[in-house]
């Protein structure tokens, strides 16, 4: 019964509202039939037409109130009125398009700013896993004493035994990341791989694009021929989208391997910033390393684990259950399992890997309140235009006012214009944003498989309304109160306010400019402190010289080349190479500085006996040949270089650097010391030389020990040799390549960049620029902004003091005291906003004490330059209407109404 | 006769609703029916009718159709809806209760 008449009374609104004429025109005619029928009564007493009429309008009533009554009685007024509303407003914008175009711009800025950045953040922290379920994904993380979580990864027959026995878990899965030279159709790449556990897509839930995916049943026996699932977006670049690559077969590395499907579009493998090109199950491993090592070994540890919580288990019951499980093999291995605990972790906070201290969170949070500063910076701007405009329609709203309208209904019309500016100024932001996701979504790095995929999904649509939203009626509410409250008595009698302000009281005028300086303030001084930190960091000294180095990695074991045959090509091309004209020098490594991943050793020093429950710290190192130091110009502080003798026969020796020597050896000679990476039973190789320290991993690392030993008691295939030239590096590329093809028919060359291009990639500089980037266009329309916005309201000021200042100069005043006058407030207006900009850009880039090298957060060098450079232009944007004011004609200005 | 009473909104709509329980009829007849039955106590003047059907229509305790008259016209009918007449009901009680209220007051011997 509720419902039918809901339906009923629903129907009939509706109708009121979308056949507004038809229903006039019934209420005239059921009215008009009344009168009829008044008439004639009359008629027939015996009145004339005419007077019949009259006497039945009479005895009706007022018939319009009666028709206007009518209308309000269907209650659909406000439906009317807002449509009246927003009719008005887009007449008043069409009005004034210069300063409607102003107002959107601004906005469209802040609000494409912050949508896009916001996309971003949303890509890789905030969306779900495309899977079904995705809050029952868990990472489970090594937790070691005195390391950081996740620092170390599970070791194969470790991973089994708890994928078997956490009984909380649906299913463990876990991958090794790694990565693997393609070859298909004589084209080769290198793509990063992940070797998966054989229930990782069924655990996952994934269902293929085309073909199959990796079954439970296959994947972890050893020697199995190996299958090959693509990535959706590697598909459609390296296979043109081919449907026919399922069942191809290619080359991985060197052995031959089938295509059975591709993954679905939207997944991107368990790191939510970095995409995997292709899937092999866990038995390809044999592919990398003796497989025996990888299956038994439970101290080889390369395996991320993951799991899938059984439905209605709670994260506590999990970690119980691995809190068993951990003490169980605790006792059942001392040796290698009783030093760490594993931790569940919900996949959402373990982006884009579990690690201790994840900067991706600090530096999301820091954009984020970043281009919120932009966004006010707009707003207030808007408030500003707002306000000037509001005053100057007093007489309008008083006027309105005087017709009937109550104070409720002025604000919400010109609450409808504020929210109609904010609409399009958000409409032009979301498509600012989606361009700029666009540009980002294109970075495709070498080295390191970002992707930033920020399509729009309906978390950034809310957001972007939301933003809008807020733009338009928060920023509207003032303006629309100060204008709707005008006294009608006093804006009809008087003209143009007179007084300097009207609605735009100083007190207000004074915040807009404080404020403006200081947001603009917070955004420069984090702009500045970007830049001088990639500034510095080019010019970190890393240890080598980087200038005129090519590097070019190769791997003859893809080509079926064998240990001794290996060496001798190295041997020979390196002859050649160095034959080359324009070729100083050129050595071989096995890693490359900021290259990606190198390998770690457990360093167990002679004679020092281990802690029970410690484990040996992990050292980085480099396999090298005796001419590398000197090509890349490593400086030997101390002991001799590596020769041709330190070979398989001769004792094992290693070169270590001050670093390590000053932590392991700390008081004492480390030449002639000896330790071991396998434990304390040896090997043992003995350190005969130490060098300068460098930048290893990253550009912008603490100092930590690292060491190298010679690749020819460390056989390693895959090797980069470095070439250094007197001519650019580049040009010789092609002429490496050929002596390289001469050599070896059909060697893949893996990558071949000058050492200064590796420093752009995502190991050097490339995170410090992009950074910096953002955070200079950030800054730049925040100046721009506030210049604007400054201007701006110093100019609507100094005009409305007009009459004050023309009565000022007729009384003696000169050029210099008006100046003074209108300037000197600004200055001191300024000046409080670099104060207050300072204290805020000095909190918020606390936080950024992770993010910048080289210098610190409160680097005086930037504060002051920012500081001048923004009281220059702001103060600028003062003088100039300062100086308009002085060239007030008096007597016009005292003419002036 | 002295003035013609003022009314109150909500006795103004409860009139229209009792009236309208007996038989459908239009604007005009609803006017002449009450000036009848009131015996031109209460005078309600058409101009404040109107809106008040229109206001029971949305609320939706009555509903309207157009039908044909004689004289070949067509005049909008109102009848009661059966939520009107639930409405009717109470509010009729309402007011029972209430002037029974009053008239006990003001029956009340002075002293």
């Amino acid at each position: 019964m509720g419902t039918e008449r809901s339906i009923q009374m629903i129907a009939l609104r509706l109708r009121s509202l979308f056949r507004r004429r038809q229903v006039d025109q019934e209420l005239d005619e059921e009215i008009r039939e009344h009168l009829d029928h008044l008439t004639n009564n009359y008629i027939a007493k015996g009145l004339a037409p005419r007077e019949a009429r009259e006497a039945a309008l009479r005895e009706f009533g007022g018939v319009v109130q009666a028709k206007e009554n009518c209308r309000d009685a269907r209650k659909v007024n406000w439906l009317q009125n807002l449509v009246q509303d927003v009719r008005f407003g887009v007449r008043m914008l069409r009005k004034s398009p210069g300063v409607t175009a102003v107002v959107v711009i601004a906005l469209a800025l802040g609000v494409g700013a912050n949508t896009s950045i916001f996309s971003i953040v949303d890509g890789f922290l905030l969306r779900p896993l495309p899977v079904p379920s995705p809050e029952q994904i868990t990472v489970l993380a090594i937790q070691q004493k005195d390391a950081p979580i996740g620092s170390s990864g599970f070791s194969y027959p470790e991973f089994l035994d708890y994928r078997r026995q956490a009984d909380t878990f649906s299913g463990v899965f876990g991958l090794v990341l790694s990565s693997v030279q393609l070859t298909s159709n004589d084209l080769s790449d290198r793509c990063f791989v992940n070797y998966v556990s054989g229930n990782f897509f069924s655990a996952l839930g994934v269902k293929p694009a085309l073909g199959r995916l990796i079954l439970p049943s296959e994947g972890e026996t050893p020697d199995e021929p190996p299958v090959v699932i693509l990535d959706y977006s590697y598909w459609q670049r390296r296979f043109n989208g081919d449907p026919g690559v399922v069942g191809r077969r290619i080359l991985v590395d060197d052995k031959s391997a089938t295509i059975i499907g591709v993954a679905p579009q939207r997944f991107h493998g368990m790191f939510s910033i970095f995409e995997m090109d292709i899937y092999l199950p866990m038995s390809a491993m044999s592919l990398e390393e003796p497989a025996i090592a990888f299956w038994n070994n439970r101290d080889r540890r390369r395996i991320l684990a993951f799991g899938r919580l059984k439905p209605g288990v709670s994260l506590r019951e999990a970690q119980s259950s691995l809190d068993v499980v951990t003490a169980r093999l605790a006792s059942q291995y001392p040796a290698t399992d009783k030093w760490f605990t594993v931790r569940a972790l919900p996949e959402k906070s373990a982006r884009p890997i579990a690690y201790a201290n994840n900067s991706f969170v600090v530096i999301s949070g820091l954009f984020l309140v970043l281009a919120a500063f932009v966004l006010l910076l707009a707003c207030l701007n808007v408030e500003n235009i707002l306000l000037a405009r509001g005053s100057a329609r007093q007489r309008e709203m008083g006027i309105r006012a005087a017709l009937g309208a109550g104070r409720v209904r002025l604000i919400c019309q010109m609450l409808a214009e504020s929210v109609l500016l904010a609409v399009l100024g958000g409409a032009a932001g979301i498509a600012i944003g989606v361009l700029a996701n666009r540009w980002t979504n294109a970075i495709h790095l070498k080295d390191i498989p970002l992707q930033l995929d920020s399509t729009l999904d309906w978390r950034v649509l809310i957001f972007a309304a939301a933003t809008v939203l807020f733009a338009g009626i928060v920023v509207g509410l003032l303006p629309a109160i100060r204008a709707s409250s005008a006294d009608v008595n006093i804006v009809l009698h008087t003209g143009p306010p007179r007084s300097p302000g009207g609605i735009h009281r100083p007190g207000i005028r004074n915040f807009l400019i404080v404020a403006q300086v200081a947001g603009s303030l917070v955004l420069l001084v984090a702009a500045g402190l970007f830049v001088r930190s990639l500034q510095k960091v080019q010019g970190f000294d890393l240890g080598f010289e980087p200038d005129h180095v090519l590097n070019v990695t190769m791997d003859p074991h893809g080509i079926g080349y064998d240990e001794a045959r290996t060496k001798g090509f190295y041997r020979d091309i390196e002859t050649r190479v160095r034959a080359l004209p324009g070729v100083q020098s050129a050595g071989l490594a096995s890693y490359v500085p900021m290259g990606g991943f190198p390998s770690k050793a457990a360093v167990s020093i002679e004679g020092r006996p281990t802690v029970a429950g410690e484990q040996p710290p992990r050292v980085l190192f480099n396999c090298v040949d005796p001419a590398y130091l000197e090509t890349m110009h490593v400086s030997l502080l101390r002991g001799r270089n590596f020769t041709d003798s330190d070979d398989e026969a001769a004792p094992l020796v290693v070169i270590i650097n001050q670093t390590m020597a000053d932590r392991f050896w700390p008081h004492e000679d480390a030449i002639g010391k000896r330790f071991s990476m396998e434990g304390t039973a040896g090997p043992f190789v003995e350190v005969i030389g130490v060098t300068s320290d460098g930048k290893y991993q990253t550009i912008g690392e603490d100092a930590q020990p690292f060491f190298y030993v010679p690749l020819a008691q460390n056989f390693v295939s895959k090797r980069t040799l470095h070439v250094r030239t007197l001519v650019p590096p580049e040009s010789i590329a092609a002429t490496v390549k050929d002596e390289i093809a001469r050599q070896a028919r059909g060697l893949p060359i893996v990558n071949i960049e000058t050492m200064k291009q590796l420093l752009q990639g995502a190991f050097g500089v490339f995170a410090f620029r992009l950074a910096a980037t953002l955070a200079a266009v950030l800054g730049t329309i925040g100046l721009i902004l506030a210049v604007v916005g400054v201007y701006g309201v110093v100019s609507f000021a100094a005009s409305l003091r007009t009459r004050e200042i023309g009565i000022r100069m007729a009384l003696g005043a000169d050029a210099r005291d008006i100046l003074n006058l209108v300037w000197l407030q600004g200055v001191r207006l300024v000046l409080w906003g670099i104060a207050i900009g300072m204290a805020a850009a000095w909190a918020l880039a606390r936080a950024m004490r992770h993010l910048v090298a080289g210098i610190s957060t409160s680097d005086p060098v930037t504060y002051c330059t920012v500081a001048i450079l923004l009281s220059v232009v702001v103060l600028l944007a003062c003088w100039i209407p300062a100086q308009r004011a002085t060239r007030v004609d008096p007597m016009v200005a005292l003419r002036y109404e | 006769m002295s003035k013609p009473a003022d009314l109150v909104q909500g006795t103004l709509d409860l009139l229209l609703l009792k009236i309208l329980a007996l038989e459908p009829m239009n604007g005009y007849a609803i006017s002449q029916r009450l000036k009848q039955v009131s015996q031109d106590v209460l005078q309600v003047s058409d101009g404040s009718l109107y809106p008040a059907l229109h206001k029971l229509e949305q609320e939706g305790w009555i509903t309207a159709e157009w039908k044909a008259t004689e004289n070949n016209r067509r005049a909008k009918f109102y009848s009661l809806t059966r939520m009107g007449r639930k409405h009717l009901e109470k509010e009729a009680g309402n007011w029972a209760r209430l002037s029974a209220a009053i008239s006990r007051v003001v029956k009340l011997n002075e002293v």
